[in-house]
């Protein structure tokens, strides 16, 4: 336990800052519960879709590796997949999709990564929108199991969000290798 | 349109060989992987030459079926199966290649 290699540290850190951010902004939101009810669960998820395609088209068309644009198209046709399908079911069950700080923050830290992203070209873009995913990744797979699946109420919306998962962990998986492979 | 091209060919080759319906699945003629979360179920199937094996893509993206060399499903989308009739035998290690994590093995013998 105590011999924390500084990825993994790194990737706590990013997870205990995400779970203190949410828990933190649900408190403030809704006093009563303890997390996020169904529609702003169906909210967060296609936030954070929405997020990776956005991040996923700009490196279809600015990566400069192959393999990292290809990764880029890969985000946009998956996530969109994973989208239909939350949108099919957030209509089937008639609920609304609502807002909430958590969705929020997703917004903004997206829109913070493309105007950071659009700075840079080539190595430099390649390798910040790497990180990038491995981070983000990393951050919506903790608050899955974190906050998103314990909270879900509706079976359909939690074996969803466990069905998707491990799409989110094979975008990690490739996004470390790509990253590993960076400079070679 | 290649792609329906190929399935059909696969379907009418497995109609030929004596059908897939429910007789052909309980003498073991026809096999099934479901692609779901990311993953080959089963991960490893062994069939004789000559069957048919049907990989469904349950996902809600694209997955291949890809054996270098030896079969190519190229994208399955979401909702659609491909079926592929092998006829040599042999052991072959397939990938999806939009998911390198994801592995599976054909055993023909």
């Amino acid at each position: 336990m105590n011999s924390f290699k500084p990825m993994k540290s790194c990737a706590v850190a990013l997870a205990t800052g995400l779970l203190l951010v949410t828990s933190g902004v649900f408190a403030q939101a809704a006093p009563a519960t303890a997390g996020p009810n169904d529609a702003q669960i169906a909210h967060i998820v296609v936030t954070a879709n929405q997020v990776d395609i956005d991040a996923g088209k700009l490196a279809e068309s600015k990566g400069s590796k192959a393999d990292v644009k290809a990764f880029g198209k890969m985000m946009v046709t998956d996530h969109t997949g994973v989208n239909k399908e939350a949108t099919a079911l957030v209509e089937k069950l008639k609920v609304k999709p609502e807002d909430n700080p958590t969705s929020e923050s997703l917004k903004k830290g997206g829109e913070d990564n493309l105007k950071n992203l659009k700075a840079l070209s080539d190595g430099a873009f390649d390798k910040a929108y790497i990180d990038h995913e491995v981070a983000y990744h990393q951050q919506v797979i903790d608050a899955m199991d974190k906050t998103l699946v314990p909270n879900a109420k509706n079976t359909e919306l939690k074996a969803l969000l466990v069905k998707v998962r491990p799409a989110f962990v094979a975008h990690l998986d490739h996004a470390k290798q790509l990253q590993a492979a960076q400079g070679k | 349109m290649l792609r329906s091209a190929a399935g059909a060919c696969a379907l009418v080759i497995a109609c030929g060989g004596g059908g897939i319906g429910e007789a052909a699945a309980a003498t073991g003629t026809a096999h099934t992987v479901v692609i779901e979360a990311v993953k080959y179920e089963p991960e490893t199937v062994t069939v004789k030459r000559g069957e048919t094996v049907a990989w469904v893509n349950k996902d809600p993206f694209p997955h291949t079926v890809t054996a270098k060399g030896a079969f190519d499903s190229r994208e399955i989308a979401a909702g659609k199966t491909w079926k592929f009739t092998p006829r040599k035998a042999g052991e072959y290690a397939y990938i999806c290649t939009l998911h390198p994590t994801m592995k599976g093995t054909l055993i023909v013998q």
